[in-house]
């Protein structure tokens, strides 16, 4: 038989038995006889959610059951399966619900049966929160008790909230395993539509906490699939009814986990085989995509923000990993689902127990995540978080990053049983925690050997790490799709909003078109958002219908248009906190910039602090404009004017950090060489007429382009 | 539409001659766009330049100057209704009111009570400023006279509430020199009372028992040649008054009504006299909406401290935070021997952190660093908050001054523990909890297991 | 020539989000002229205050707090006194005494006195928290849950545990939900955002943007509620359209000026006075820069500024 014609045979059982038990109910107690399940405001709530009706006695529960027939639609198409599987679900919730008629008890302990609105109302809300990650719904019996009982306490010490039915409430009180809502493990009954109890929580759920209309089934399927973390785990053999509620469970979005291989053919993401009922726990959660939070870290010592600060002295040292000296290295790395173990942490090599007191190692720690929104990009913005991961250790100094690193573990640390092992199980717990949004799944791997440290190092780190640096040197506003808005400094300036593409970073330095990227995919309600960047208006200008729009939304309609490379033309606002400001300077037709660790004057006749207070605030400046210091080099500063050979002054300081890239850019603009050494500084000129004397005597381009002004 | 900086240098003579006080013509211009500076300051503008820069770069609202020396205040000069888009740039400014109505030891107490309250509050002196003293016709000029005089020797600035004629001559007689304000101008007298304030060369306020009536009495004044005005806004009732005030601001503003671009008097001893409460929230509300001079009943401790803090908030320039002076402030007794707890200037920093310290009540010595007046993590970010600059604050400034060598850090930094005790020798350095308001347990803690 | 007047006519309004149940609930917000604009157009609810009473009771409290609930032994006798009050629109009960730093009262006693309070008043009641992310998060539900029909407003969700309390309040027991967030339009509005994204209802939404007493960085409150009353109302920003209820008592009464007594502080006069001046000052300029509700604690405070916004509407 398929798949389907299980399902419908199935189907057609549970009807056939639900028409008997209904017109056998009806001609015991009359069909006025009133139905409902006990401390519930929603009747017979599933068939309620689905069509909006609330059946309240036996004749509507007959009548009911013609509208369920009419979903049983056998044109052989998958909708005709699932909506089989929802009228299953129906005819097991009028079998039960006429249990109940009269008031009766049809439950006695451990098993609950129907649970009422008020358990709802307070599952709903851990549920909402994430507080209960997930609802387990176990059916059947394992193949042995301890097996059965070993995966209800895998769940339950992940915080989910396990339903039992069937043959696993005997196995758990056959090993006197406790159940009951307190420990949230809830046998609901031991025939196959008891079931129907915990889809009921589901649905009420929607009704409750999702504002879904009853009636309305397609918001009610959305709001299951989407919001109820729900997964059911069926013990093999499956018989058909089984398959048709199966069939139910997965038209609400719960996919089914069955060790079952024999009787039911897979469906990806919504029917698993998983022959070993240890791997139904990891297997379920994959499939519902279940994070669990890590509330404590298994560590020795504390971990605290307290600890950041901490230097370990040499004399304190127990071991050190120096990469100043030894290869070393750390590194995250993107797999497939397939290749990461959650939680595995490996250490490739020997413990520090072997190593020597004050004694320097190699040390390389790969952190390996796979996650379906995981995207190469994150990688480095994890590996700069694990400086302070490690700091936070008490009794570990990290410094440095990628391959020049150097870790230290202090005699305290070691003494409590700090371990490298332990390294691993930090970076795992805080790269979980603080990138949930895209990490399912991460390992880590800690290599001790010096020769695996070097291969590592070499065949493995440090390709990566220049392939990252390639991408970030060639990637320009042309080769992204989207940019991306930061709005992090509102709060000093109100109306202020940076437009971060990958050759304007934002102007304060610190933001990158990288991390606003990844800022947006962690926190998608968070400062950094989306710009697209399709109706150009001005190509010159770098100025796009779709940026101003993005601007006058998030400055909340102080601005009304900006250019991403002019400064005399609708030029971006500036926030307070710029690293540097540049102002036209008229008598050279250039521009200044000053640093802002700059405290003297420039040939502008104007200080730093005066250049700030007076383009500051998100205000509009022609002429002024504040930026970070990677700009300066970049080709789209002040392209509209004709690029960096505008520049005519800046602070020696600044000249010698950015000369390197500045003259590299220069040369591929404009063909000079050497084009710093033409750029005036405090020490050549403070006052505009010597500054035009140093620039007519160095032949600086500037002087023979078209006025700025 | 104001003109931008570059707009402005296009007409200077480019000469970079510094005349103006000005390094450069850019400097000068920049000055200008953002009214800091008027264009006549520079002696080298071309008639025709300076005409069409006037025009274009005259304040939506006047800057209207009262007294003199120490005493002498700016009012209005605003350009833009909310604190967030620009640094209001006069502060409202509070008058006392007397009247000659009053009797004599009345008037002499009035005066004693409002010198008691004049004191420091984050560098700057907090006071009411002006003394606003009514004429009533029963009591004659004689003893108006009289007790302008008195007033006068305050050394405060006077707004005459007069519109009687002779008296205000016989007053601006004893007083005009110190420039007080004449608020005595109505539809019906405006001509008489302008010329009397012109002569004197004082301020003329003016009153209108509409908008309306005021609108067409400050034009009337305009076109009589006097823009040496001050509106009065208060209606008869408070809502009319908040109606007044507001419109007469936003008019000039935000419509470019430059009729009522003049700073503005609410008088609450009309409108709320006798109710000391209700002044107390009418001289919040027009603080925050509008009022230049705002004159009520009585200026006691009680009105001030409050107020004084709001209008340092209101005026703050919203991009420079406001900064406490550096330096040690010993707290809930503290002395040599009590543990250091250190933080940045930041005014608001200071205040939560040194509240939360006096609730705790736990003897702490304040070390307030230089930071720039920003916020922890800012200044730290920016580098002005860091190993370096705190070790270097303690040993020139703190060191020789206490005897304990424990000091807590905000928790916010404890990365710069390490860095601050290898820069500090002998010195503990102790991480506090992340937020201020931890701080009452976790000193309580350190007191109750005897590690102060 | 007379003056052109020229109103500022807003296309957006502030959202009503009404609290209480019977004869005496009370609607907050629905404005769409800025605070206290009745010249450019008719302001439908004016703003409203609320009297703050705690479950600590009265020993804490100043002289004049005291007398004016002289006679009340219980939390519902001082709870009905407090509704009662010339010029209360509606209790602010706080919960303080939940604080694990502070007394740590266990959640059922708490439960108890929010339900006490509501019974004993016929006024809307808003419930605060102990400020404690966890605490809050087990006690607000706890309350949300008893006081179920009395439509009270509960705060607050702060963006550590708004899913917690918005899903409890919001969701499960049908009341209403205060946002709280740091003084930030930003912050507020994206606490606006994931409440919704929960599933809360921007009408069951009333914003707490934080608050300040006058003299301690007040110029951020002032500028936050400046800017997001612009934004809801010029922009149309409906992530910023819920009404805004500023707790006022709780800041002024713990600075100096209003906790120095007068042997402490002996030019400065009666302390009493001074704490209300605080009150009734911040009270003011909060509302001038756009609350729409209050919370106040001293009966003086309550009329006087009651009486202003009658005044002004």
């Amino acid at each position: 038989m398929t798949l389907f014609e299980r399902v419908f045979s199935g189907n057609d059982a549970v009807y056939g038995l639900t028409e008997a038990a209904v017109d056998a109910a009806i001609a015991a107690n009359g069909e006025d006889k009133a139905v409902s399940f006990p401390d519930t405001a929603y009747a017979l709530p599933c068939y309620y959610a689905v069509t909006g009706v609330k059946v309240t006695n036996l004749k509507e529960m007959k009548e009911a059951l013609g509208v369920v027939k009419s979903l049983m639609t056998r044109e052989n198409q998958l909708n005709d399966v699932f909506m089989s599987g929802v009228a299953t679900a129906l005819c097991a919730e009028f079998i039960e619900a006429i249990k109940y008629i009269d008031g009766a008890k049809p439950y006695t302990e451990p098993c609950y049966g129907h649970l009422s609105d008020a358990i709802i109302r307070e599952l709903g809300v851990p549920l909402v929160t994430g507080d209960i990650p997930g609802v387990a719904v176990i059916l059947g019996s394992a193949p042995t008790a301890q097996e059965g009982v070993d995966l209800v306490k895998s769940y339950q010490a992940q915080g989910i909230l396990v339903t039992l039915v069937g043959g696993i409430i005997d196995q758990c009180q056959e090993l006197g395993y406790k159940t009951g809502a307190n420990v949230r493990v809830i046998p609901l009954g031991k025939d196959v539509t008891a079931v129907i109890h915990v889809v009921s929580v589901a649905i009420r759920a929607a009704l409750i906490f999702g504002n879904v209309t009853a009636g309305d089934a397609g918001a009610l399927m959305t709001y299951t699939k989407d919001r109820v973390p729900a997964f059911v785990n069926a013990f093999g053999p499956l018989d058909d009814v089984i398959v048709a509620c199966g069939a139910g469970a997965i038209a609400l979005g719960f996919p089914v986990v069955t060790d079952d291989d024999k009787d039911v053919p897979a469906i990806p993401k919504s029917l698993i085989i998983q022959k070993e009922i240890a791997k139904f726990n990891p297997t379920s959660l994959e499939a519902r995509d279940i994070k669990i939070k890590i509330t404590n870290i298994d560590i020795p010592v504390a971990f605290a923000s307290a600890f950041e600060g901490e230097i370990i002295r040499r004399g304190d040292m127990q071991i050190e990993f120096d990469g100043s000296r030894v290869d070393c290295c750390e590194l995250v790395q993107t797999k497939d689902a397939s290749e990461v173990e959650d939680h595995k942490i490996e250490v490739i090599g020997p413990e520090i127990d072997a190593f020597e007191v004050g004694t320097k190692h190699s040390i390389a720690y790969v952190v390996e995540v796979a996650g379906k929104n995981m995207q190469a990009d994150f990688e480095p913005v994890f590996e700069r978080k694990f400086h302070s991961y490690l700091n936070c250790i008490e009794g570990v100094m990290h410094t440095g990053q990628r391959d020049m690193i150097r870790v230290r573990i202090s005699k305290d640390a070691f003494n409590a049983g700090f371990r490298a092992k332990h390294i691993g199980e930090v970076l795992y717990a805080q790269v979980k925690n603080e990138f949930e949004a895209v990490v399912d799944k991460c390992q880590v791997k800690i290599y001790t050997n010096p020769e695996d440290c070097t291969r590592i190092r070499h065949e493995v780190a440090t390709p990566v790490f220049e392939k990252r640096d390639e991408r970030l040197s060639t990637m320009t506003d042309e080769s992204v799709p989207v940019y991306y808005s930061c709005i992090m400094c509102q709060a000093f300036s109100p109306s202020h909003v940076c437009v971060v593409t990958p050759e304007r970073l934002g102007l304060c330095g610190a933001v990158s078109w990288l991390d606003a990227k990844a800022t947006n995919e962690l926190d998608p309600n968070g400062p950094c958002q989306v710009i697209t960047k399709e109706r150009v208006i001005d190509e010159r200008i770098g100025e796009y219908e779709d940026v101003n729009e993005a601007v006058r939304k998030f400055s909340q309609g102080a601005l009304d248009d900006v250019s991403l490379y002019s400064i005399m033309e609708k030029p971006m606002t500036s926030c307070g906190c710029f690293e540097c400001i540049c102002g036209i300077e008229p008598f050279s037709n250039g521009v200044c910039i000053a640093n802002r660790e700059y405290a003297g004057m420039t040939p502008l006749g104007m200080t730093f602090s005066e250049l700030a207070s007076m383009t500051g605030g998100g205000v509009q400046t022609p002429g002024f404009m504040g930026h970070g210091k990677h700009f300066i080099a970049s080709k789209k500063f002040m392209k509209a004017e004709g690029g960096v050979a505008r520049i005519v002054w800046m602070p020696k300081e600044l000249k010698d950090q950015v000369a390197d890239r500045l003259n590299e850019t220069a040369k591929e603009l404009y063909g000079i060489e050497n084009f710093a050494d033409m750029i005036g500084d405090e020490t050549i000129a403070e006052d505009p007429e010597t500054l035009v004397a140093f620039l007519t005597e160095k032949g600086h381009p500037a002087l023979g382009m078209d006025p700025m002004m | 539409m104001a003109l931008s900086g570059i707009q402005i240098f296009k007409m200077t003579p480019k000469k970079n001659c510094k005349e103006c006080g000005c390094p450069t013509c850019m400097a000068f211009s920049m000055k200008v766009a953002q009214g800091a500076l008027d264009i006549s300051a520079c002696p080298h503008m071309s008639e025709d330049a300076l005409a069409q820069l006037s025009e274009a770069t005259a304040p939506p609202m006047k800057t209207i100057k009262v007294g003199t020396g120490s005493s002498e205040y700016s009012l209005g000069g605003e350009t833009v209704l909310y604190r967030h888009e620009k640094t209001f740039v006069s502060k409202t400014r509070y008058a006392v009111s007397l009247c000659s109505c009053m009797s004599d030891e009345e008037i002499d107490a009035k005066i004693e009570e409002d010198k008691k309250v004049d004191y420091d509050r984050i560098g700057e002196r907090m006071c009411a400023e002006m003394l606003y003293v009514n004429y009533a016709p029963t009591s004659g000029a004689d003893k108006y006279v009289s007790l302008v005089t008195k007033a006068a020797a305050t050394g405060k600035v006077l707004v005459l509430g007069c519109e009687d004629a002779e008296a205000a001559k016989a007053a601006l007689a004893v007083c005009k020199d110190a420039k007080p304000i004449l608020n005595g101008a109505n539809a019906s007298n405006y001509e008489e009372m302008s010329k009397i304030a012109t002569e004197a060369g004082v301020v003329l306020g003016v009153h209108g028992a509409s908008i309306d009536e005021l609108y067409n009495t400050v034009a009337a004044l305009e076109k009589l040649g006097n823009k040496n005005l001050i509106l009065d806004t208060t209606g008869a009732t408070i809502k009319e008054t908040f109606a007044t005030t507001v419109q007469v601001r936003r008019a000039a503003l935000k419509d470019s009504d430059r009729t009522f671009g003049y700073p503005s008097i609410v008088n609450l001893s009309k409108i709320a006299g006798g109710d000391r409460y209700m002044q107390q929230a009418l001289v919040s509300l027009f603080t925050m909406k509008y009022g230049s001079i705002i004159v009520l009943d009585e200026m006691g401790y009680a009105e001030a401290l409050p107020l004084f803090g709001l209008r340092q908030n209101v005026f703050t320039d919203p991009q420079k935070p406001m900064k406490v002076e550096p330096g040690i402030y010993p707290l809930n007794g503290a002395d040599e021997n009590s543990i250091c707890l250190t933080t940045v200037d930041f005014a608001l920093t200071y205040f939560l952190v040194s509240g939360e310290l006096e609730r705790s009540g736990v003897p702490v010595n304040l070390v307030i660093n230089d930071a720039g007046g920003l916020s922890v993590l800012t200044s730290w970010a920016a580098g002005k908050f860091s190993g370096n600059s705190i070790s270097k604050f303690f040993i020139e400034n703190v060191q020789d001054k206490v005897k304990t060598r424990k000091v807590i850090i905000p928790g916010k930094v404890a990365v710069l523990k390490g860095d601050i005790e290898s820069k500090l020798p002998g010195w503990e350095v102790i991480v506090a909890p992340l937020e201020a308001v931890q701080l009452v347990k976790f000193l309580k803690d350190m007191q109750a297991n005897g590690e102060l | 020539m007379p003056f052109n007047r020229k109103p500022q006519k807003f296309n957006a309004a502030i959202k009503t989000v009404e609290i209480g149940s019977g004869d005496k609930t009370v609607t907050l917000g629905g404005e769409n002229v800025l605070p206290f604009y009745s010249f450019d157009g008719e302001i439908k609810n004016g703003p409203k205050v609320g009297v703050e009473i705690t479950d600590l009771g009265l020993d804490h409290e100043i002289a004049g707090v005291k007398a004016y609930y002289e006679g009340a032994a219980t939390i519902g006798e001082i709870a009905k006194k407090a509704s009662e009050m010339e010029g209360a629109d509606f209790v602010c009960l706080r919960l303080i005494g939940g604080d694990p730093n502070g007394e740590n009262k266990p959640v059922e006693d708490l439960v108890a006195v929010a339900k006490e309070v509501a019974d004993a008043i016929d006024t809307p009641l808003v419930v605060e928290g102990c400020k404690n992310v966890e605490k809050d998060s087990e006690l607000l539900n706890k309350v949300a849950e008893a006081l179920q029909g009395k439509n009270v407003l509960v705060m607050s969700a702060r963006e550590e545990n708004y899913k917690a309390v918005g899903a409890a309040a919001g969701l499960a027991y049908n009341q209403k939900v205060g946002a709280e967030s740091a003084v930030d339009i930003n912050l507020a509005k994206q606490l606006n955002v994931v409440m919704t994204q929960l599933g809360v209802k921007p009408e069951s939404i009333v914003m707490n943007v934080g608050s300040a007493a006058v003299g301690y960085g007040y110029e951020y409150v002032v500028s936050t509620l400046d800017r997001i009353k612009a934004a809801a109302l010029s922009q149309d920003d409906k992530m910023l359209q819920m009404p805004i209820i500023t707790p006022v008592a709780s800041e002024t009464w713990s600075v100096k000026e209003a906790m120095a007594t007068e042997e402490d502080s002996p030019e400065w006069g009666n302390q009493e006075v001074r704490g209300i001046s605080m009150e009734i000052q911040t009270a003011a300029a909060s509302l001038a820069a756009g609350s729409d509700a209050v919370i106040l604690k001293h009966p003086q405070s309550v009329a006087t500024i009651s009486k202003m916004i009658k005044e002004l509407i």
